[in-house]
C-alpha cells in the first residue's frame, strides 16, 4: 500500500515538469496576462459561480418578504437581467419553463387553499362558497369545498409568489451560468462525477440520434410495430452500441493521460478521510439536534456549522490528488464582483430589513392594497444592475460562408423567448 | 485505509459479476451517515422539533443545500482512489441513456424508464457503481434539459440510494433474478415517488389547506394530512410509474443484464494483467499490473478478480 | 523509437496466443503500415504499443516493448501519454467532451500544462490540421473527416513523438479519408513523428510508407522495406497485384510508377479481348442475366426534409440478375434514394413498381418480401443474443420453413458458429449475417447501402462472390458505395447521383473508366485500354477471355 517501489525514472522529471508547468499561481498569472482591463467587458461567459451566487442573494431577499410588489419587483429584476444577459445555448431557453413552474406553483396554493381550505382561515369578504364534498371517515379533519374568502385566496397567493419568485430566481442562474463550465469548478475530489456528467453530456444526442436510427432500421425487418418485443429490438443495438463506445471511450481516456494523479501521502489521505467523515458525523448530531430528541439548540448549530467546515476542507484536501489543469478557465474579474455584489447586497438588506421596515410582511387581515418600503425596492433595483455591468455573452464564431452556423449567428441581446 | 478493507460483495458479484467500484469500510461509514442524514431531509416534517426551524417552507431548500454536501461527501470518498476509465465511461455512457430516457417518458402518460436501467445496471456492476450512476443519471438530465432546481439534491440522492440498493440485493439467478429486480424496482420507484413529495409537501401545499403540513402537530395527523395530498396529486402516477419500471424490468430485464454482463466481461475488468519475460513460464513475472505513478491504488488484481 | 522484443500476447481465456515472439525495431521518424487480414492481431500489436495490451484489456504480454525508452510493464498508458498518440478507428466514440477546442486541450488538461502554453498549443494544432474554422463548433456537427482530425490533434497537443493510428479511416468515406491521410503524411514530414499505421485503404497510404509490418494471421509479425514486404504481404492494393502480375521489378507503389511501365503491358495486351469481370465463373453468368425484365421500375421519385431536396424526381429501373452501383459524393441523396425505393423511408412523391405492387404502400412485412435493404449500420438490426436465434427469429418473421436463414447464410459465409454472440462477429461477418436476414422471403430486389465500409480486401472479395451468385439467380441488386474497386470489380452499371438527381447512368466501363474521381486503379494505368480489375488482365493474358 505504498509507493511503487520500483520508481519509475519519469517519475523525478515528471515532477519537475510539474512545478515548472501547472500550479495553480501561475496559471492566475498567466491569466492577467491575457486579459487586460480592455477585454474585461468584451463579449465572454461571465464566470458561472458569479451568476450562482447572484441568483441565491436573489433567492435569500425573496424568502424574506411576502410582499407581492416587492417579489414580483424581484422577478423582473431576475427577468430582465436574463434577457439581457443569456445566451443562445439550449439551457438559456429553460428560463420560460421556470416561469410557467411559478405560476403553476401559484396556481397550486390557490387551489389547494379554495378547495382544501374549507375556509379554514375564515376572512370577512367571502367571495362564493363551493359545495361541500363529504368525505370518507379516514379522511377526517379534510374538508372539500366551503366558503371561498378573498383573505385566503390573496393569502395562498401572495405565498405562493414568494416560492415561486425563488424558482424563478433558481431558474435565472439556470439560463445564464454555462452548467458546463459550472461543472469545471467543481472541487477535485468530485472530479469523478463531473468527468463522468461530461461524457453524459457528449453522449446523450448522439444516442438518441441512434434509437432514431434504430427504430427507422426496425421497419426493414419488417418485425411487429407494437408491443414490448419492439422495445427490445430498439433498446438493445442501442445499449450495445453505448456499450462498445463506452469502452472505446475508456480506451482513448486511459491513453490520453486520464487519472494521472499526483504522488498524494499516505497523512493527506488520511486527512481527508478523517475531514469527510467526521465532517459528516457532525452533521448528524447537528440534524439530529432539530429532532427535538433534548439535544440542546447550543450544540446543534455549532455542530452543524463544524460539520460544514469539515466537509468543505475534506473536499479541499481530497483534491490535492487531482493534477490537471483548464482550458481557457474563466476569469474573475471585475463585472464577477459587481455581479456578486449586486445580489448579496440585495440579500442583506432583505435580510436585516425584514424585521424593522414596515411593509415587508403583506397582512391579509383586511383585504387592501400592500404598500412598498423604498429601501428594499432600491436594493432589487441593484440586483438588476448586471442586466448592465455583466459582459454580454460571446456571439457564436461562424463564417459567412457556413450556413449551418448562421442560425446560432443571432446577436444574443434582446433574444426573445 | 479503505484499500485494506475486504470491498463489499453485494449478491450481484457473488455471482460472479464484476464490481467495478468497490466500497470501502470508510466508504460504507459514509453511505450510512449519509443515508441517517437523508431520512431526515426526505422526512423532516415528521421527524422534527419545528420550534428549532424557523419557516416551514423553506426548509426544503435548506436541506437540499444539505442533502448536496452530503452527496458530495458520498462521492469523494468513493472516488478517494480514483476511478477506472473503464468504469467512469461506462458510468458516463449509462447515465447518458437515462439522460436520454427521462424526457421520453415525461412525455408519455408516466411512463418513467430511469429507474429501469439504473436497477439493472446496479445489479450487474455493483452498490458503487449504483450509486454514482444514480448521482450522475440525474445530474445529467437536470443539465441536459436545464432543469436544475431545489429539487434536485433530491431526485439525485434518492436515485443513488435506489442504485446502491439495486447492487445489494441477494443473490439469485434466472426468472427469479428478474422477478426479484421487478420487485425492487417497483417498490423502490413507489417509495421514491413517496419521498420526494413528501419533501416538497410543505413547499408546494398552502398552509391554509386542511392537506396542508401543519407545524408542531400530531406525526399521525399529519401523515394522514400528507396521505391524502399525495392520493390526490400524485398517487396515479407514481403507480404508473412504479408499473411501467416492473413491467419493463420482467419483459426485457433478462436481455439488459446479459447485455450488460458481456459489457461487464469485454471490459475485462476481471481479468488478470500479467507482464513476464520473454522466457515462458520459467522464471516468475518480472511484474504484475504495477502502477507507476505512485499513487496509492489496490493492485487491480485485489480489487477486481473474483476468488 | 519502438522496440518489440520477442512479444507474446495471450488473451484471458484464449488458446492460442494472438501475437507470437514478434520482434522488430521502428527507428525514429519512419512511417510503418501495419498490415494484415482482420483478425489477424493488428490492433493486438497496436494497443501493445502504449501498453494498453494487455493493461485496459486483460491478458498475459510475454517479452519486452519499449517506447522511446519506457517498458510498457512499468509505465501505465497515462503516462505514456506525453510520447504515445493514440487515435482509433470512429472518432466520435472517443471524444470526451463536445466542443472542437475542448477536445483538443483534453490531454493537456490531464497532463497539467499550464493553461497560457495550452492556449498556443490548440492555435499550432489548429493550424497544423486545418481546423482553425472548426474551433468552436460542437464536435457531433462535423463531417467525419473534420472529427477524426480533431482526434488526432487531440493526441497531438500533448506533443508525443509516436503516434498510433488504428485504421483511422476506416469509418469513413473517401473524401473523408483522403483528408485524413493528407493530414497525416503531412505531420510525418513536417513534425518528424513516428507513425505506427494500420490502414486498410493500402492504395492511398502505400507510397507514403517507409516501411511495413505484416501479419500473416497466424500470430507472427514480419517487418521491413515496403518494396520488399509487398512482393508477398497477404494484401495488396491492385497496383500491386497489377505489378505482380506483370512481372514487374521492383513493384511499383504508385499509380504514376506503374503507369511509366504500362506501354510494356499495353503491348502485350494488344490485339487480345477484353474480357469480362470477375474472372470466368462470372462470364458463364452473365450470359443469362440482363433478361431485359425489369425487377423494379421507379418513376419520379422525391424525397425532401423540409426545405432540403433529398431526391429530385429520380426514374430508375433495375433489370433482375444486373449488379448496379449508385454512386455520388456524400450527402447527394443515395442513402434517402434506397429507402425510398424500399418503403420504409420517407418518399414525397413519385411511384414504385416491384413485381405489381408498390412496396411503399405495403406493410414492412409486405415490403421487405419484395425489396431488401442492408443499412449502412448492419447491426442496428441485431437485438438478440445468438447467431442462431437471430436466423430463427428471421425465420419467423419472413414466414418461410425454419432453418431457411440458417441454411442461407450457410451457404453465404461458411463457418460461423451458430452460438457466437452476433456482436462478436467480425463487420464482414455481420453484414452477411444481416443480409442473409434480409433476403430470406427471397425478394427480387436487394439494395445495400455503404456495404464495404470497414470491410478488408478479403472481405469485399468474399462480399463480391456473394452479390455475384445472388445476381446470378435473377436478384438484382444495387449497391450505394463510394468504393470505385469494389464498383470496378462487381458492378454491371453505374448511377451516379449529384444533388438529388441522375447525372450518369450507364455501363459501368463507360462511365468509370471516363472519369478522373471514379476510375479505378487499373483504368488509370492502362488508359486508354478499358480494363478495370486486375482480374481482366490476368484473364486476357491467359487468353481465356471470351468476346463479351
Amino acid at each position: 500500500m505504498t509507493a511503487d517501489p520500483i520508481a519509475p525514472p519519469l517519475r523525478g522529471s515528471s515532477s519537475v515538469a510539474s512545478t515548472e508547468r501547472g500550479t495553480p499561481p501561475e496559471r492566475t498569472s498567466s491569466n492577467r496576462a491575457s486579459t487586460s482591463h480592455a477585454t474585461t467587458w468584451l463579449p465572454r461567459n461571465l464566470h458561472p459561480i458569479a451568476w450562482w451566487i447572484w441568483a441565491l442573494g436573489l433567492v435569500v431577499a425573496a424568502s424574506r418578504t411576502t410582499n407581492p410588489f416587492l417579489l414580483l419587483a424581484i422577478v423582473a429584476a431576475a427577468g430582465l437581467v436574463v434577457m439581457r444577459r443569456r445566451g443562445t445555448a439550449p439551457w438559456a431557453k429553460a428560463f420560460r419553463w421556470y416561469l410557467l413552474f411559478g405560476v403553476i406553483i401559484v396556481v397550486i396554493r390557490v387551489a389547494t387553499r379554495g378547495l382544501l381550505g374549507g375556509g379554514a382561515m375564515g376572512g370577512a369578504h367571502v367571495w362564493f362558497t363551493l359545495p361541500r364534498v363529504p368525505l370518507p371517515r379516514w379522511a377526517a379533519g379534510i374538508t372539500l369545498g366551503g366558503p371561498v374568502s378573498g383573505e385566503a385566496v390573496v393569502a395562498a397567493a401572495c405565498d405562493g409568489l414568494r416560492l415561486a419568485t425563488i424558482i424563478v430566481c433558481i431558474g435565472a442562474a439556470n439560463a445564464l451560468a454555462n452548467p458546463k463550465r459550472a461543472l469545471r469548478v467543481l472541487p477535485g475530489a468530485l472530479e469523478e462525477l463531473g468527468v463522468a456528467v461530461v461524457i453524459s453530456i457528449t453522449v446523450a444526442p448522439q444516442l438518441v440520434a441512434g434509437v432514431q436510427r434504430v427504430r427507422r432500421a426496425r421497419r426493414l425487418r419488417g418485425g411487429a410495430d407494437r408491443g414490448f418485443r419492439v422495445l427490445r429490438s430498439i433498446t438493445l443495438p442501442v445499449l450495445h452500441d453505448a456499450l462498445e463506445r463506452s469502452l472505446a471511450l475508456a480506451a482513448a481516456m486511459d491513453s490520453r493521460g486520464y487519472g494521472r494523479r499526483s504522488v498524494t501521502s499516505p497523512t493527506t489521505r488520511r486527512l481527508t478521510v478523517a475531514l469527510l467523515l467526521g465532517g459528516l458525523a457532525a452533521l448528524c448530531v447537528g440534524v439530529f439536534g432539530l429532532l427535538g430528541g433534548g439535544t440542546a439548540p447550543a450544540v446543534t448549530t455549532p455542530a452543524i456549522l463544524a460539520g460544514v467546515t469539515c466537509c468543505a476542507a475534506g473536499l479541499w484536501t481530497g483534491s490535492r490528488r487531482v493534477r490537471r489543469t483548464a482550458y481557457a478557465p474563466d476569469p474573475w474579474d471585475v463585472p464577477e464582483s459587481l455581479v456578486v455584489l449586486a445580489g448579496v447586497v440585495c440579500a442583506a438588506v432583505f435580510v436585516v430589513a425584514g424585521g424593522s421596515i414596515h411593509g415587508m410582511q403583506f397582512g391579509v387581515a383586511t383585504l387592501r392594497w400592500p404598500t412598498l418600503p423604498l429601501v428594499p425596492l432600491v436594493a432589487v433595483a441593484l440586483a438588476a444592475t448586471p442586466a448592465v455591468t455583466a459582459p454580454r455573452p460571446p456571439v457564436r464564431r461562424v463564417r459567412a460562408s457556413d450556413p449551418r452556423g448562421r442560425s446560432g449567428d443571432v446577436a444574443p441581446i434582446g433574444a426573445t423567448a | 485505509m479503505t484499500g485494506r478493507v475486504r470491498p463489499l460483495r453485494s449478491g450481484g458479484a457473488r455471482s460472479g459479476d464484476a464490481i467495478v467500484i468497490p466500497l470501502g469500510g470508510w466508504s460504507r461509514v459514509a453511505l450510512v451517515g449519509a443515508s441517517a442524514l437523508g431520512i431526515v431531509a426526505f422526512c423532516w416534517p415528521f421527524l422534527i422539533d419545528t420550534r428549532s426551524v424557523g419557516d416551514t417552507s423553506i426548509a426544503p431548500l435548506v436541506f437540499g443545500v444539505l442533502l448536496l454536501l452530503v452527496l458530495g461527501v458520498g462521492v469523494a470518498q468513493m472516488s478517494e482512489g480514483g476511478i477506472d476509465a473503464k468504469a467512469l465511461a461506462l458510468l458516463g455512457v449509462l447515465s447518458a441513456i437515462n439522460a436520454g430516457l427521462r424526457p421520453l417518458g415525461a412525455g408519455t402518460a408516466g411512463i418513467e424508464l430511469v429507474f429501469f436501467l439504473l436497477v439493472l445496471a446496479g445489479r450487474v456492476f455493483g452498490p458503487g457503481f449504483g450509486f454514482l450512476l444514480g448521482c450522475t443519471s440525474l445530474f445529467a438530465s437536470a443539465i441536459i434539459t436545464g432543469g436544475v432546481g431545489p429539487w434536485l439534491p433530491y431526485q439525485m440522492f434518492g436515485a443513488a440510494f435506489v442504485g446502491l440498493g439495486a447492487g445489494l440485493l441477494p443473490r439469485c439467478r434466472g426468472r427469479r433474478e428478474i422477478v426479484l429486480l421487478a420487485a425492487y424496482g417497483f417498490a423502490a420507484s413507489y417509495v421514491y415517488g413517496l419521498l420526494l413529495n413528501l419533501s416538497f409537501w410543505p413547499f408546494v401545499v398552502d398552509p391554509g389547506s386542511t392537506t396542508a403540513y401543519v407545524p408542531g402537530a400530531a406525526n399521525w395527523f399529519n401523515l394522514r394530512r400528507y396521505l391524502v395530498f399525495d392520493s390526490v396529486t400524485s398517487l396515479g402516477w407514481d403507480t404508473l410509474r412504479a408499473l411501467t419500471t416492473a413491467v419493463a424490468i420482467a419483459l426485457t430485464g433478462s436481455a439488459i443484464l446479459a447485455a450488460l454482463r458481456r459489457a461487464g466481461r469485454r471490459a475485462a475488468f476481471t481479468a488478470p494483467v500479467e507482464f513476464r519475460p520473454a522466457d515462458d513460464g520459467a522464471s516468475p513475472p518480472v511484474g504484475r499490473d504495477q502502477l507507476p505513478s505512485g499513487y496509492m491504488r489496490v493492485p487491480r488484481s485485489e480489487v477486481f478478480s473474483e476468488k | 523509437m519502438i522496440d518489440f522484443e520477442r512479444v507474446t500476447v495471450t488473451y484471458d481465456g484464449a488458446s492460442v496466443p494472438t501475437l507470437c515472439d514478434a520482434s522488430f525495431s521502428v527507428p525514429e521518424g519512419e512511417l510503418c503500415l501495419v498490415v494484415g487480414s482482420t483478425g489477424s492481431g493488428k490492433s493486438t500489436l497496436l494497443g501493445a504499443v502504449n501498453g494498453l495490451v494487455p493493461r485496459f484489456t486483460g491478458g498475459v504480454l510475454a517479452g519486452r516493448v519499449t517506447v522511446a525508452g519506457r517498458d510498457t510493464a512499468r509505465f501505465h498508458p497515462r503516462d505514456l501519454a506525453d510520447i504515445v498518440g493514440v487515435v482509433a478507428q470512429d472518432p466520435l466514440a472517443g471524444f470526451v467532451t463536445d466542443t472542437v477546442a475542448e477536445e483538443l486541450a483534453y490531454c493537456m488538461e490531464q497532463l497539467a500544462v499550464p493553461p497560457s502554453a495550452m492556449r498556443k498549443r490548440v492555435e499550432e494544432i489548429v493550424d497544423v490540421l486545418g481546423l482553425a474554422d472548426l474551433r468552436d463548433r460542437a464536435l457531433a456537427e462535423l463531417s467525419g473527416g473534420q472529427q477524426q482530425r480533431v482526434a488526432i490533434g487531440s493526441v497531438l497537443a500533448a506533443q508525443p513523438s509516436v503516434l498510433v493510428l488504428d485504421e483511422p479511416t476506416s469509418a469513413l468515406d473517401p473524401t473523408a479519408a483522403e483528408d485524413v491521410l493528407a493530414a497525416i503524411t503531412r505531420l510525418v514530414h513536417d513534425l518528424g513523428l513516428t507513425v505506427l499505421m494500420a490502414e486498410h485503404r493500402l492504395e492511398r497510404v502505400v507510397h507514403y510508407a517507409d516501411s511495413m509490418l505484416v501479419l500473416d494471421g497466424t500470430g507472427s509479425v514480419t517487418h521491413g522495406p515496403v518494396a520488399a514486404m509487398l512482393a508477398d504481404s497477404p494484401v495488396a492494393p491492385p497496383v500491386v497485384e497489377l505489378g505482380r502480375l506483370a512481372g514487374w521489378e521492383p513493384l511499383p507503389s504508385s499509380v504514376r510508377d506503374a503507369r511509366r511501365r504500362a506501354p510494356e503491358l499495353r503491348e502485350r495486351l494488344a490485339g487480345r479481348p477484353v474480357p469480362g469481370r470477375g474472372g470466368a465463373r462470372r462470364v458463364a453468368h452473365r450470359a443469362d442475366r440482363s433478361t431485359g425484365h425489369a425487377a423494379l421500375s421507379a418513376r419520379g421519385i422525391v424525397v425532401r426534409y423540409g426545405d432540403l431536396v433529398a431526391v429530385a424526381g429520380v426514374d430508375l429501373s433495375l433489370d433482375a440478375g444486373s449488379i448496379t452501383a449508385l454512386m455520388g459524393r456524400n450527402g447527394s441523396g443515395k442513402s434517402s434514394l434506397l429507402w425510398a425505393l424500399q418503403g420504409s423511408g420517407p418518399r414525397d412523391a413519385g411511384a414504385v413498381d416491384v413485381a405489381g405492387a408498390d412496396p411503399g404502400l405495403l406493410d414492412p412485412r409486405g415490403a421487405r418480401a419484395h425489396v431488401a435493404l442492408v443499412p449502412q449500420t448492419p447491426s442496428d438490426l441485431l437485438y438478440l443474443d445468438s447467431v442462431a436465434e437471430e436466423c430463427a427469429q428471421a425465420d419467423r418473421e419472413s414466414g418461410v420453413p425454419a432453418g431457411r436463414t440458417a441454411e442461407l447464410l450457410g451457404r453465404l459465409a461458411p463457418g460461423i458458429a451458430p452460438t457466437c454472440h452476433p456482436r462478436d462477429l467480425s463487420e464482414g461477418q455481420k453484414l452477411t449475417l444481416v443480409l442473409a436476414i434480409q433476403i430470406a422471403p427471397s425478394p427480387p430486389v436487394v439494395l445495400l447501402d455503404e456495404p464495404t465500409r470497414g470491410l478488408d480486401y478479403g472481405a469485399k472479395r468474399r462480399l463480391a462472390d456473394v452479390l455475384d451468385g445472388l445476381a446470378a439467380q435473377g436478384r438484382s441488386i444495387m449497391i450505394a458505395t463510394h468504393d470505385v474497386e469494389f464498383v470496378a470489380r462487381v458492378a454491371d452499371r453505374v448511377v451516379l447521383v449529384a444533388e438529388g438527381a441522375v447525372v450518369a447512368d450507364g455501363p459501368c466501363e463507360d462511365v468509370v473508366v471516363s472519369s478522373p474521381a471514379f476510375a479505378p486503379q487499373v483504368a488509370k494505368i492502362l488508359r486508354p485500354d478499358p480494363y478495370l480489375t486486375v482480374d481482366q488482365v490476368a484473364a486476357s493474358l491467359e487468353g481465356i477471355g471470351e468476346v463479351r
